[in-house]
C-alpha cells in the first residue's frame, strides 16, 4: 500500500512530500529522497516474521514484566537521568512527566549542541525567519558551511531553489553564497549558476563570522588594504545592503564547540545592526535528532529549556550542571532512561549504571542494558507530532504500518504510573 | 448523585439575577435549580456569606503557541524566581509572567477561571498552540486564528475575488486550525514589514496593493456572513503610537456597522496633546464604543512591574524594541502567514507614559457605559500577567483605592488624566457581566458564563470579604463541570478542559486554489496542514467541542 504526504522526521526540515510503499513490514520510498530518509526507512524495514521482544538483562521478557522491572529500578534510583529524547512530541511529554515524578534530570542526547542558540535567545533574543518565508521572500542567502547542505540535503532543493515564488525573479533565482573555512572539505561542485562558493583563508567558520560582524559594525570601504577574507566579506555585506531580504543560514553543530555560542551571538548582533535599515533574518538549522521537539515540549511544560533538573520539586534549567553527558561522565546519576525511537543507531552512551532503553525496535544493545523495550517508530508505526527546525511548524507523523509494537508514549506513561 | 449549593448570593447577569439568595444543584456536571425527583443529594455546601458566580472566562490571554515558548525562554529569571512545586496531584512548573502550561492552568483555576482563549493562533503554529493548551489543565480553551497578513488572503483581495470566496477561505481556516474565532493583527502591517515597511496606517496602501481598511472590511463581513458568533477580533494598526486613536476609530468604521471586537484597546487610545506629545484619547474611544453598538472591546490594562510583550505585530514590536527591558528582543517572520515579536518590558509608575497608559485603561473601563461590551483583560502577559485581575477588579470597584494608587504616580501623568474625577465604581453584577456573562455571549458559549438551568456546572464561590482583591484572588470553591477542583484557593483535584471551536459551512471548492498555493509556495502539504478532530484527541490531547454558527 502506498502512503502519500508522509512526513520524514529524520532531519530538522521535516519534508512531508514523501510517498512510501509499505509491503508487509518493508518500507520503500517511492519518490526521490535524501540519504537520511533512505537510510531511515531501510533501517525501519524488517522481515515479516521478525519478533521484537522486550528484554530484561538481555533475556526476552513479557512487556508488562519489563515495565515492572523498569519501574522497580526507578523506584530505587536516587538520581535518574532521562535522556535521548530522539522522539515525537507525545513521547517527550511523557518523558518530562516521568522525570518530574522522579525528581530527576532530563536532557537531550545532543544537549550541548542545542545550548548555543538557546543561550543567545535568553541573552539577546533573535531575528529569525521560517522555511516558507525564506523560500518565498529571500533574494539573498548566505550559508555558513557547505556541510549544512550535506546535513540538510533537501534544503537547497526545497527551500532555496523554488520553481515558483510569491516574490519575483530574484526570489526564485536567489543569490546564494556558501562560505567555508580553509579547513573545510571542498564540496562537490554546485551546479546552479546563482550559487557562489567562497572558501576563505580563515581556519574556522567562527573566525569568519567574527570578521563579518566587524565588517557589518564598521562598514569599511572595499580596498586592497584589507586581506582577502575581509575584502570578500565586505562584498558580502554590500550584497546584503543591495538585497531586499537576506537570510543567513547556519548550524551551530558546525561551529567550534567552544565558540558556538559566541558565533551564534555574533550572527544575531550583526543581523540586528543590518535590521536598522534593511531586512535581514537568521535561519539556524538543526533538530535532526528531534532536538527542537524535545526542547519545545520541555519548555512549555516546565517554563524552562533543556537540560532541566527537578531535584528541588520544581524545574531548574542549567546548561552546565545538568548536561546529561557530563552527569554520566561524572557518575552523578545512578540510572539512565534512554528514549530513542527514530534510528537503531541512536544507542545509549556506554555506562555502568542500570539503563532502561525505550527504543527503535532494531536497536542492537549490549546486554548491560537492564531493560530494553522496543517501541514503534513515530511516523511509521505510530501517529505522532514533530517540531521543525524553525520552531514554528509542527507536522503530523502518520502511522503507515501495522506492527505489534507499543508506543514509547504508552510505555513511559505506564512506567510513570507505577511509581 | 447531586451536589447542593445552598444559601449563596447569586450573581447571574445572563438571567438578570443580581445578588439574590438562591440554591443551585449540580447533577451530572450540569446546573439545575430544582432537585430532580430521582436524584439524591450526596453533598451539601452551605454558602451563607458567600457570593456565587459562573466560572470566569478570559477571552484574550496568550497562553499557548510558539511566541509563548520564546517568551518563556527569554524570561529564565522570572521562571526560576517563581517555582511551582508539584505534588501527588499536580505537575511542577515555573513562572509568574509567562508560566509553564500546567502552572498557568492551576493559577487560572485558583482564581475561579474555567475557560481561557488564546488570541493569536498562527495557522501553521496551530498544532503547537493546541498542544500547549492541551497541557494547560483545569480550564477549557479555544483560539482565534490569525488572518489578514497571509499572502493567500492578500492575493485574493488584490485579485478582487468575491466575498463568498473569502468566506470559504475563512471557514476553511477555522476548520483547518481548530479555532473559534478570527483575529487580525495590524492588518497588512506584518506583511508590509517583510518588505521593510516600518509603519502602515488604515488607509495606506500596503506592498500587497491593498489597505488595512479593506482587509478589516472583508474579514468582518466574512465572519458575519458565516454566522461565527465571535466578531472579528482586531488588533488595530499603529499599536502604541501617540495619536493612534484615529487609526482605532478608522478601524471601527472599516467594519461598516458589522460586529467588530477591538482588542487591548488601551494600547490604541493615545492622543498627541501635552508637553510630551502623548495624551489620553480614552474619552474619544469610549464615546465611539458607546455610540457604535456593533463595537466591543477588551481593555488590555497595564500594571506596573516586569512583564514581557508577545505579539504577532512584528512591525510595531520592532518599533518598540528600543524600550525593551531587559535589553533583549525577538522578531520573527512566519511562513507567509504572519510573524511574532517578543519583547520584555517593565512598566514603571514613575514613567509619564506608563502611568498615563495605566490611567487610560481605567478611563476606558469607567467611560464605556455598557459592561456587556467591554471586557476585563490585561492582554496577558503584554499589559500584565493574568494573576493581576483581582487587583484590577479592586481598581474598578473601589474609587478611593483607585485614586490613592493614582496619587503616587508620575505627577505630569496625573495632570493629563481626569481619572480622579470619575465616580463610577463597578458593582459585583457588572464584574460578573464582564468576566462571565459577556465573554460567554460574545464567544457563543451558550452553556457557559451563566448559572441557568442546564448550564455547564462551572461555578466559582467567593467568601464575602471587604477587600475584593483578596476575595477574587482566592475563591473558596471552584467547580469545573460539576467537580470541585479548588478549595480555599488551592487545587484539590486536577481536570482537563476541552477545546471550543466553530466549524462554519463552506464550499470545499476553495481547496482547489489552496492546493495550488500550497504546492507552489508552501513547505507543508495541504493535507498535513489541516488538523482533524481525531488528531486533536489522539495526538494533540484535547477533546473538541463544536459550537453552532448562527447560519
Amino acid at each position: 500500500m502506498q502512503f502519500e504526504n508522509v512526513t520524514c522526521p529524520h532531519c530538522g526540515i521535516l519534508c512531508d512530500d514523501l510517498s512510501i510503499d509499505v509491503n508487509g513490514s518493508v518500507l520503500k520510498p517511492v519518490n526521490a529522497l535524501d540519504k537520511h530518509c533512505m537510510k531511515a526507512y531501510e533501517d525501519a524495514s524488517f522481515e515479516e516474521s521478525t519478533l521484537f521482544s522486550p528484554k530484561v538483562d538481555g533475556e526476552n521478557t513479557p512487556i508488562d514484566d519489563a515495565i515492572k522491572k523498569a519501574s522497580d529500578i526507578l523506584k530505587s534510583s536516587k538520581q535518574t537521568l532521562v535522556s535521548g529524547l530522539i522522539a515525537d512530541v507525545q513521547s517527550c511529554r511523557e518523558a518530562v512527566a516521568l522525570t518530574d515524578k522522579l525528581q530527576g534530570v532530563i536532557d537531550h542526547a545532543n544537549g550541548p549542541g542545542m545550548i548555543a542558540n538557546v543561550a543567545v535567545m535568553q541573552r539577546h533574543g533573535k531575528v529569525k525567519t521560517t522555511l516558507a518565508e525564506a523560500r518565498n521572500r529571500a533574494d539573498n542567502v548566505i550559508i555558513f558551511g557547505s556541510e549544512v547542505l550535506n546535513q540538510f540535503p533537501r534544503f537547497l532543493d526545497r527551500i532555496l531553489s523554488p520553481k515558483k515564488s510569491l516574490g519575483n525573479n530574484s526570489t526564485i533565482n536567489k543569490t546564494i553564497t556558501i562560505i567555508d573555512s580553509q579547513t573545510a572539505t571542498t564540496p562537490k561542485e554546485f551546479n546552479q549558476k546563482n550559487i557562489q562558493y567562497l572558501k576563505l583563508d580563515a581556519l574556522s567558520l567562527d573566525s569568519i563570522i567574527q570578521n563579518l560582524q566587524r565588517v557589518v559594525h564598521t562598514n569599511p570601504e572595499l580596498s586592497e588594504q584589507h586581506d582577502n577574507d575581509t575584502q570578500a566579506l565586505i562584498s558580502i555585506y554590500q550584497t546584503i545592503l543591495n538585497s531586499s531580504y537576506t537570510t543567513i543560514v547556519w548550524s551551530t553543530g558546525l561551529f567550534d564547540k567552544n565558540m558556538a555560542e559566541q558565533s551564534a551571538q555574533a550572527l544575531t548582533m550583526m543581523i540586528r545592526t543590518i535590521m536598522k535599515t534593511h531586512r535581514c533574518v537568521g535561519l539556524p538549522l538543526g533538530g535532526s535528532k528531534g532536538e527542537i521537539t524535545a526542547n519545545q515540549v520541555a519548555t512549555w511544560q516546565t517554563g524552562v529549556p533543556l537540560p532541566i533538573s527537578f531535584s528541588t520539586g520544581a524545574p531548574i534549567h542549567d546548561p552546565l550542571l545538568y548536561n546529561g553527558m557530563s552527569i554520566l561522565e561524572n557518575k552523578e546519576a545512578d540510572c539512565l532512561v534512554w528514549v530513542a525511537t527514530y534510528s537503531p543507531d541512536d544507542t545509549p552512551p556506554k555506562t555502568d549504571i542500570p539503563t532502561i532503553v525505550i527504543g527503535h525496535p532494531k536497536m542492537k544493545l549490549d546486554n548491560n542494558s537492564a531493560v530494553f523495550i522496543p517501541v514503534g517508530v513515530p511516523g511509521i508505526d505510530t501517529r505522532g507530532l514533530a517540531c521543525r527546525t524553525d520552531s514554528v511548524a509542527t507536522l503530523p507523523l502518520q502511522k503507515i504500518r501495522n506492527v505489534d509494537l507499543p508506543t514509547a508514549q504508552d510505555v513511559l506513561a505506564k512506567i510513570t504510573g507505577m511509581l | 448523585m447531586a451536589i447542593k449549593l445552598t444559601g449563596g448570593e447569586v450573581y447571574d447577569p445572563a438571567h438578570q439575577i443580581d445578588g439574590v439568595k438562591q440554591d443551585l444543584y449540580i447533577v451530572d456536571g450540569k446546573i439545575t435549580h430544582a432537585l430532580p425527583d430521582n436524584e439524591k443529594i450526596t453533598q451539601t455546601f452551605d454558602l451563607s456569606d458567600c457570593i456565587v458566580m459562573a466560572g470566569a472566562i478570559d477571552l484574550h490571554t496568550h497562553i499557548g503557541g510558539g511566541k509563548v515558548n520564546i517568551a518563556r525562554t527569554m524570561m529564565l529569571e522570572d521562571e526560576h524566581a517563581h517555582p511551582d512545586y508539584g505534588n501527588d496531584i499536580r505537575r511542577s512548573g515555573n513562572g509568574h509572567i509567562v508560566p509553564s502550561t500546567f502552572t498557568a492552568g492551576y493559577r487560572y483555576a485558583e482564581m475561579g477561571y474555567t475557560a481561557c482563549f488564546e488570541p493569536a493562533v498562527l495557522p501553521v503554529n496551530a498544532r503547537q498552540a493546541h498542544m500547549e493548551m492541551a497541557d494547560t489543565p483545569m480550564v477549557d480553551k479555544g483560539g482565534y486564528v490569525l488572518l489578514g497578513n497571509d499572502d493567500f488572503l492578500l492575493n485574493m483581495l488584490q485579485d478582487g475575488v468575491s466575498q463568498s470566496t473569502i468566506n470559504d477561505y475563512v471557514a476553511w481556516t477555522l476548520h483547518a486550525s481548530q479555532c473559534i474565532g478570527i483575529k487580525v493583527v495590524n492588518a497588512g502591517g506584518i506583511h508590509a514589514f517583510k518588505f521593510n515597511q516600518r509603519r502602515l496606517d488604515v488607509d495606506e496602501t500596503s506592498p500587497a496593493g491593498i489597505t488595512p481598511r479593506h482587509i478589516i472590511n472583508k474579514l468582518s463581513r466574512a465572519v458575519h456572513e458565516l454566522g461565527i458568533p465571535h466578531p472579528l477580533h482586531v488588533h488595530a494598526s499603529n499599536l502604541g503610537i501617540p495619536g493612534n486613536f484615529k487609526s482605532t476609530l478608522a478601524t471601527m468604521a472599516a467594519a461598516e456597522g458589522l460586529p467588530i471586537h477591538l482588542t487591548h484597546i488601551q494600547f490604541h487610545s493615545y492622543g498627541t496633546e501635552g508637553d510630551h506629545n502623548f495624551s489620553s484619547a480614552a474619552c474619544e474611544i469610549a464615546e465611539a464604543i458607546n455610540s457604535t453598538p456593533n463595537v466591543t472591546a477588551d481593555v488590555g490594562q497595564i500594571m506596573f512591574g516586569q512583564t514581557i510583550t508577545t505579539s504577532g505585530d512584528t512591525m510595531m514590536q520592532y518599533f518598540g524594541h528600543e524600550h525593551a527591558s531587559p535589553k533583549k528582543w525577538t522578531v520573527m517572520d512566519i511562513e507567509c502567514e504572519a510573524g511574532c515579536g517578543v519583547i520584555p518590558f517593565k512598566y514603571k509608575d514613575k514613567s509619564f507614559v506608563n502611568a498615563l497608559q495605566w490611567a487610560i485603561g481605567l478611563e476606558i473601563f469607567l467611560q464605556v457605559d455598557d459592561p456587556w461590551r467591554v471586557f476585563l483583560t490585561t492582554d496577558h502577559p503584554n499589559g500584565a500577567p493574568f494573576t493581576s485581575y483581582p487587583h484590577l477588579i479592586k481598581l474598578l470597584m473601589n474609587r478611593s483605592f483607585r485614586n490613592d494608587v493614582f496619587n503616587i504616580m508620575h505627577v505630569e501623568a496625573q495632570k493629563m488624566s481626569n481619572l480622579v474625577s470619575m465616580e463610577r465604581e463597578y458593582s459585583l453584577y457588572e464584574i460578573a457581566i464582564m468576566t462571565r456573562a459577556a465573554p460567554a455571549k460574545i464567544l457563543g458559549l451558550t452553556s457557559q458564563g451563566h448559572l441557568g438551568e442546564g448550564a455547564t456546572a462551572n461555578i466559582t464561590v467567593y467568601k464575602k470579604q471587604d477587600d475584593v482583591e483578596q476575595m477574587f484572588a482566592k475563591p473558596s470553591m471552584v467547580f469545573k463541570n460539576g467537580t470541585q477542583v479548588v478549595k480555599n484557593g488551592e487545587i484539590i483535584k486536577t481536570v482537563t478542559g476541552v477545546t471550543h471551536v466553530v466549524k462554519p459551512d463552506y464550499d470545499n471548492a476553495i481547496e482547489k486554489p489552496l492546493k495550488k498555493y500550497f504546492d507552489d509556495y508552501q513547505t507543508i502539504s495541504l493535507s498535513n496542514f489541516k488538523i482533524s478532530n481525531d488528531e486533536m484527541v489522539e495526538c494533540i490531547g484535547s477533546e473538541v467541542e463544536t459550537h453552532p454558527c448562527k447560519n
